[in-house]
């Protein structure tokens, strides 16, 4: 298989140990990596479709999806400080108060 | 004048409407104003329409209304029509029902509910006139129900009294099993004719064309909302209790107007009923079985409004047999007589219970024709005229029904004839004995009623002379010959002149004899009478408890229809079916929802699977089935 | 030929790096993991000829999101059951989610048709062509994601006083309970 195959499979593979990493862990902060790992393998697969059309729209794309990373990092790293503080764990099963 | 019918109908309406609405705000003055004069009106216009039919030759004078429902082909329209017949009506409605609400002024003064009362009234009339007047069933039967409503509403007028809001009821409900033979008879007859305009209806079956078999059952069907609303047999139970209302009511419902529209239907729909040689014999049968029924029960009945409730059924059996021998003039002139005595007797009654403060009970009267005078007067003359004595009204119309018992070619039979004699017979001893046990011999009276004994006021004692008079003089009004090109009087099967004097000669040998026995049976408070009872003891009691027919109807169908109700209808059907299956989807949702939050675990790790799961599903169904 | 090589190298960099993520117990040491990933991440981008997103790949995400995270696993060094035990309940549930979700991508990969490449000139995605173009067409773009940045940083500056408001709290109350 060619080029674009092979790192589309590879896309695939980091967005699925992400998603994976995200039920298999077991600390708040882990998962969030794992969610940024997600990100990453789809960005490739962007990357990849990009370079094989030629369009400007594509890199562009991958830019504002590092602007919108940033962001959401931003925010969700002091709302999980926050979490932390008032439960004094970072275990997910701790947080488990909302459940139906 | 085009729009005078709708004019006549609508006056009533209007009176209703501003009593109803406004009558409490504005006082007795303008209920009086809108609640008498209004029916005048009404009274005045029926006059001129009828004026207006006469010098039109007597060709009927059709007014439509507007078109009220377009099915497919057929058209129904509100229409009116007036020919002698519904003028004739017309005219009674409006005339009698005009002089009760100038009674009812004197009557009801004082009373709580004045204005409604006049409201009640007024609608009555209005759907009463709606009735008489209406071109075809449909109308016919709007009135019908609607003076059906206007009897219950009055008739439980004091309705804070269980008994009489029961009664009410009673009445309400024994009209609706006769509507339900009225309506089967209305949806034969559209069947088979195509319309339900009575005119059309009369020719199609004069035509000849209609199957003998549909015109028996359309007659017998409509004769069943006949009995429900005349109070014949088996649906009579209702009338004894209606006189729990008003006695201006009783007069005017339950005497003069509503409870003649079966006489009404039959008589214009005639045409049906020639055709219908069984339903007539029917008719004939019950209505002078229920005449001498009734008669019979109102001999031993101690209530002065009851026994002539009775009287009144037995004098509406009276018509249904002149209408089942085929002589549909003879029964509309006897309601027309009927109208004026009646309603003069129940006046008359009524006048005599204002007179003694409430008291109905005619163990508890006597001697009071020298303190009443005026009340004794009329009361006196309306008697002599429903037992038949001639000058009077009474006279030319019952005798004109014997006589077509007996002769009528179209089903005119010796033990209608015989049977119907008893019944006079029975009429004058009932209501001379009435006379007797209220007015004359020594007073039996209550001493603090008697001390404030006081005749009536005049706009009570006006309206009784009123009738009075018209109860002497009715008679000379040549209904069935005035009558004849609508309703033919049937053929006569002895054309001797002899048999006919034999037979009113006899007639009136009735009526005195009646006179005289009931003097001499009545004549000390009735303690003739009473020792003539004990030797008849049970007989006594079957009477006095009316032959025990509402008993009857409780056991029979009552009881039943109860048990049946409670069990089936209401904890099978309501409670297991619908609320059961309410509370059975309640409890299904309840459930789902508590299985599907099981879903929403709480932990963070089951959702992310979760959304890898549906991830997995959709790219498969995409990929794979898109 | 050389470029196949490359990129199988950094590929394989790349999922080491992934595969590491699960294995490790310290949040640092996954940290450091992704960190790995993401810089082969960069060199594949480079190698397509993406220079200027690949820069920005070390920039922004190792520059600035790592080290965000870093900063977050130094402040919050817990050693409870999190620490001790790595994986959650639904491990098994995991790998044969990730063996499904695997099989399902790989095998709408291989039945794909091959994708047609575009005659590409080196020089499309050059800085200068580059910025060119993402001003002049996408200018509102980056506007929007300015506008984004910005209602990010009120957000986090919220959430800090939230934070600082419920610290003073509880050392007051800390105080009057002691006093």
């Amino acid at each position: 298989m060619d080029n674009a195959h092979l790192l589309l499979a590879v896309s695939g593979t980091l967005f699925t140990l992400g998603l994976v990493g995200v039920i298999v862990r077991r600390n708040l902060l882990v998962m969030l990596m794992f969610l940024e790992l997600m990100l990453n393998g789809v960005l490739l697969s962007l990357a990849v479709f990009t370079q094989l059309l030629g369009v400007e729209a594509g890199a562009v794309l991958m830019l504002l999806v590092f602007t919108v990373a940033a962001a959401e990092i931003a925010i969700a790293v002091p709302i999980l400080l926050l979490l932390v503080r008032a439960g004094h764990t970072l275990d997910p099963g701790a947080y488990g108060g909302l459940k139906g | 004048m085009n729009g005078m019918l709708t004019l006549l109908v609508l006056l009533p309406l209007a009176g209703f409407f501003l009593n109803g609405l406004l009558g409490r705000r504005f006082g007795p003055v303008f209920v009086n104003g809108v609640g008498v004069g209004l029916p005048l009106l009404a009274f005045l216009t029926a006059l001129w329409a009828w004026r207006t039919l006469e010098t039109g030759g007597g060709v009927p004078i059709i007014e439509t209304v507007f078109t009220w429902a377009v099915v497919g082909e057929h058209v129904f329209e509100v229409s009116f029509y007036l020919d002698r017949l519904s003028a004739v009506m017309a005219l009674i409605v409006t005339g009698v029902g005009a002089l009760i609400h100038i009674y009812s002024i004197g009557y009801m003064k004082g009373d709580e509910g004045y204005a409604r009362y006049f409201a009640y009234l007024n609608l009555f009339l209005f759907f009463m006139l709606l009735l008489v007047l209406g071109r075809s069933l449909l109308v016919l039967f709007v009135g019908w129900e609607g003076v059906g409503l206007a009897s219950y509403l009055l008739i439980g007028f004091w309705f804070q009294d269980v008994t009489k809001a029961r009664a009410g009821r009673k009445a309400f409900i024994t009209n609706r099993v006769g509507d339900a033979g009225f309506l089967l008879g209305m949806f034969l007859i559209f069947t088979a004719v195509g319309t339900l305009e009575m005119d059309r209806i009369n020719e199609a079956f004069a035509t000849g064309l209609i199957p003998a078999g549909v015109a028996t059952a359309a007659g017998i069907l409509l004769f069943i909302g006949a009995t429900g609303k005349s109070a014949q047999i088996p649906l009579h139970v209702w009338l004894p209790d209606a006189m729990a209302g008003p006695t201006p009511v009783s007069a005017l419902i339950h005497a003069a107007t509503m409870v003649t529209a079966g006489v009404y239907l039959v008589a214009r729909m005639s045409g049906v009923y020639l055709e219908a040689p069984a339903a007539s014999t029917l008719i004939a049968a019950i209505g002078v079985l229920t005449a001498f029924l009734a008669a019979t029960i109102a001999l031993v009945q101690t209530d002065i409004k009851k026994v002539l409730a009775y009287s009144t059924i037995s004098q509406l059996g009276f018509m249904f047999l002149a209408l089942g021998v085929g002589a549909y003039g003879v029964a509309v002139f006897h309601l027309f007589t009927h109208a004026f005595f009646k309603a003069a007797l129940f006046l008359g009654a009524g006048s005599v219970i204002h007179a003694l403060n409430g008291e109905q009970d005619i163990r508890r009267m006597g001697g009071l024709a020298r303190r009443i005078p005026w009340t004794f007067g009329t009361f006196a003359v309306a008697t002599a005229a429903i037992a038949g004595l001639p000058p009077l009204a009474g006279f030319f119309s019952k005798d004109a029904i014997l006589w077509f018992a007996l002769a009528s070619g179209e089903g005119g039979a010796i033990w209608l004839w015989v049977l119907g004699s008893l019944t006079a017979l029975m009429t004058a001893v009932y209501m001379f004995r009435l006379l007797w046990l209220v007015f004359l011999g020594r007073s039996r009276m209550q001493p603090e009623t008697e001390r404030h004994v006081h005749e009536s006021p005049v706009t009570m004692t006006a309206v009784l002379v009123v009738l009075a008079f018209f109860s002497m003089i009715a008679g000379g009004f040549a209904l069935p010959q005035y009558l004849e090109p609508l309703l033919a009087l049937p053929e006569v099967r002895f054309h001797s002149a002899l048999v006919h004097w034999a037979q009113i000669g006899f007639a009136v040998l009735l009526a005195v004899l009646g006179l005289v026995g009931a003097g001499w049976l009545y004549r000390d408070g009735g303690k003739p009478a009473d020792q003539l009872w004990l030797r008849f003891r049970s007989l006594y009691r079957l009477l006095d408890g009316k032959y025990f027919v509402d008993e009857l109807y409780e056991r029979l169908l009552q009881r039943p229809w109860r048990w049946f109700s409670d069990r089936v209808f209401l904890r099978l059907g309501d409670r297991m079916l619908l609320d059961g299956s309410l509370h059975g989807l309640a409890a299904l949702a309840r459930l789902s929802a508590a299985a599907f939050a099981r879903v929403q675990s709480g932990s963070l790790h089951w959702y992310a699977w979760m959304t890898l799961f549906g991830l997995v599903a959709v790219l498969i169904w995409v990929w794979r089935y898109v | 030929m050389i470029e196949t090589v490359f990129l199988m190298i950094f590929s394989f960099g790349a999922l080491i790096g992934a595969v590491a993520m699960f294995f490790l117990r310290h949040p640092m040491r996954v940290a450091l993991a992704l960190i790995g990933t993401m810089l082969s991440l960069a060199a594949i981008y480079a190698e397509l000829g993406l220079h200027v997103i690949a820069v920005f790949q070390v920039l922004i995400y190792v520059g600035a999101v790592m080290v965000f995270m870093i900063y977050a696993i130094m402040l919050l060094d817990v050693r409870d059951r999190s620490f001790t035990e790595r994986f959650s309940s639904l491990l098994v549930a995991g790998l044969a989610g990730l063996l499904l979700l695997l099989g399902v991508l790989v095998d709408g990969l291989l039945r794909a048709e091959p994708i047609a490449a575009a005659p590409v000139t080196e020089d499309v995605f050059r800085i200068g062509a580059f910025a060119i173009v993402f001003m002049d067409e996408f200018w509102v773009y980056f506007a929007l994601a300015a506008v984004l940045l910005l209602v990010a940083e009120i957000a986090a500056s919220a959430v800090i006083d939230v934070r600082r408001r419920g610290a003073d709290a509880a050392a007051s109350g800390k105080e009057r309970g002691r006093g």
